[in-house]
């Protein structure tokens, strides 16, 4: 796609040639105004231009913080422009999948992960996203006042079952277990998937017991692990 | 602006005008020797003669000090000096020029022709700075030739003032160059630093709130499982609220028609005392109504949009409005010794209508309280002819003028009399 300086051609529907996502301009997906307070920012004037797949991995990696609108001017998280300039480029499925799944940038990671969201298709997405609720990174999020401390699973969450994320949308997605209901999906095995086992077994059992291996603490009370004299016992190699 | 006498006639006569300054005529004539010893000439009578009042400060001891100034010193030290360097550059010349297939009584007639002309430009120039302090006139020297190793050893080359100019002009910019670059400099150590001009106003805040990871990998880890618990629990529950909810569609389908009737009963009925749990509307009470706008919400929003307005009284509100004057029974009491309000009580007080009192129909036979057929009822006065307008017939129709006389009437104008 050219590069031109006047970009607001790319937000004319007449003309568009490009790829479809959900049968329309890809950007589409953002609404009018956040779409202008993109396009007017300084952010995506000066840094954004001229952007390839490659290009935005640099900038990506600058990255610092998450978010959609902030402000009283409503202005446009830098997160928020790379994902806009991802929609523009519509990159390939494999180049996403990279962004995805390398290590290293946890916010790049977090972008490609709105993208797919945004882009895919509701099978794609729960069989792509759901390996990265296992990633508890953090992350900062840039509310509309001040910052608030998420993380990475919890992104990915938000994802799955939320509405409005980053200011944004998002396109319905059937629940999961509609899909299961239509043998699309298999039920979800959750990376703690023994210890839950055991788990309920215990439960079911009335007892408490602590299994070899593991180092979480039987909730008896329903109340969620994370006391702080609760660590002591996670150093221990036996659990007993 | 060039000489007047460059344009002007120059075979017309000089006329002499006090105060006005006249202008040598220079690079047009021929001979510019000639000209010059004209100039120097005829530079003296042209002279404007000094003003008989003097501006000048009268200070006795600067004026004796005036009158003290011998300019001819100055003159004949200037001469000596310059008779010395010409010497030197003659010696110079002829020294190197030795070799040289030149014309050696040229260049000593133009030697010494030169030595005239910068004499007698010196002594212009002492005359010109003297008499003419403000607007001293500059002569450019003649130029001279100076071959290449003359050219060199010039060890201090003699600049003109416009040159001196130039020169201050290129270290001005130098400097400026040099400010400019020091700017530039800071500016990209300030962007490498990472001081962006879109994001002032994230520096600060940002520190609160932070990113980096293993710090405490444990806790995280345990803080990552609770997530991932309540998720698990809350997809549980999402799966066990839709089997119940089947259960119960299955349930009532499986029950006879008069047990369905009977659980109806009893629900509405339980939604009944809820209603009356929350406080009932008095007589005379402001309706505050919620509002039609609803969205889905979380636990809290949805608690404060179900609780009972219409059950909260403040404080000096009257439960019983009926004791209150007829002027305070009013619904909303915030209105009351205002100008806008509304006197409207209730439809019941404002309804003029009669509402099932039929007892005036008794009254029709009583013939002394008889009305006046006006203000009878319907059914009272029921003529055969028709009741109002209709109960008398009409009467008879006034004569009319053209009656009389058949179409003979000349305007066509209906005439009624009197």
């Amino acid at each position: 796609m050219a590069h031109q300086a006047d970009e607001k051609r790319m937000l004319d529907d007449r003309g568009y040639t490009g790829t479809l996502i959900r049968g329309a301009n890809p950007l589409l997906l953002f609404e009018k105004p956040v779409r202008d307070r993109i396009v007017e920012s300084m952010y995506w004037k000066e840094q954004c231009f001229g952007l390839n797949a490659a290009t935005l991995c640099d900038r990506a990696v600058e990255l610092e913080n998450i978010g959609g609108i902030y402000g009283a001017a409503q202005k446009p998280s830098k997160f928020l422009c790379l994902a806009f300039k991802l929609l523009q480029l519509t990159p390939e499925r494999d180049i996403v999948l990279h962004y995805l799944r390398q290590q290293e940038w946890k916010y790049l990671r977090a972008l490609a992960a709105f993208y797919i969201r945004l882009c895919w298709q509701p099978k794609e997405i729960f069989e792509t996203l759901e390996p990265f609720l296992a990633d508890y990174r953090k992350l900062k999020r840039r509310a509309r006042e001040g910052f608030a401390l998420t993380y990475v699973d919890q992104f990915v969450d938000d994802l799955l079952t939320k509405d409005r994320v980053c200011a944004t949308s998002l396109w319905k997605l059937p629940p999961r277990t509609q899909l299961e209901d239509l043998d699309v999906l298999e039920p979800r095995i959750s990376p703690l998937g023994e210890e839950l086992e055991d788990i309920d077994a215990d439960r079911q059992d009335g007892r408490t017991e602590d299994d070899s291996g593991s180092d979480v603490e039987v909730l008896d009370d329903g109340h969620g692990l994370g006391n702080g004299h609760d660590h002591d016992n996670d150093t221990d190699v036996d659990g007993d | 602006m060039p000489p007047k006498r460059m344009t002007a006639n120059r075979d017309r006569s000089h006329r002499y005008f006090p105060g006005k300054v006249e202008y040598a005529q220079d690079a047009l004539s021929s001979d510019s020797e000639n000209s010059d010893a004209e100039v120097s000439s005829a530079h003296q009578p042209a002279k404007p003669s000094l003003p008989k009042a003097t501006s000048f400060p009268k200070d006795a001891r600067l004026a004796a000090n005036l009158s003290k100034i011998n300019l001819d010193a100055r003159r004949a030290q200037a001469a000596a000096q310059e008779a010395e360097r010409l010497k030197r550059e003659a010696e110079a010349r002829a020294k190197e020029e030795e070799g040289f297939v030149t014309d050696d009584d040229n260049d000593e007639d133009d030697g010494s022709r030169r030595e005239q002309e910068s004499g007698s430009e010196e002594e212009e120039q002492e005359e010109s700075t003297s008499s003419e302090d403000d607007v001293p006139k500059r002569r450019m020297p003649a130029p001279k030739f100076i071959s290449k190793t003359n050219r060199k050893q010039h060890s201090v080359p003699v600049f003109n003032e416009e040159e001196l100019a130039a020169q201050e002009d290129a270290r001005r910019k130098e400097r400026a160059d040099e400010m400019l670059q020091l700017q530039l400099e800071k500016q990209a150590a300030a962007k490498a630093a990472g001081k962006k001009d879109w994001d002032d106003d994230e520096e600060g805040l940002a520190d609160e709130v932070d990113d980096t990871d293993d710090v405490d990998p444990e806790e995280e880890r345990a803080l990552w499982k609770k997530r991932e618990l309540l998720r698990i629990k809350r997809d549980r529950d999402a799966i066990e609220s839709a089997e119940k909810e089947r259960e119960e569609i299955e349930r009532r389908r499986n029950l006879s028609k008069e047990e369905r009737e009977a659980e109806d009963r009893e629900y509405i009925d339980t939604q009944k005392e809820e209603h009356e749990g929350k406080g009932k509307m008095g007589h005379m009470q402001k309706y505050f109504h919620r509002g039609a706008y609803t969205f889905d919400a979380d636990d809290e929003t949805k608690q404060l949009l179900n609780r009972d307005i219409m059950g909260s009284r403040f404080q000096d509100d009257a439960r019983d409005k009926s004791m209150l004057p007829s002027a305070l029974q009013i619904r909303d009491m915030t209105k009351i010794g205002k100008k806008g309000r509304t006197r409207y009580r209730d439809m019941k007080s404002e309804d003029t209508g009669r509402w099932g009192d039929l007892g005036v129909r008794d009254r029709r036979k009583d013939g002394d309280h008889r009305l006046d057929e006006r203000f009878l009822s319907d059914g009272d006065a029921e003529r055969p002819g028709g009741t109002g307008a209709n109960a008398y017939a009409v009467g008879e129709r006034r004569k009319r003028v053209d009656d009389s006389r058949d179409g003979r009437r000349d305007d066509k104008r209906p005439k009624y009399g009197r």
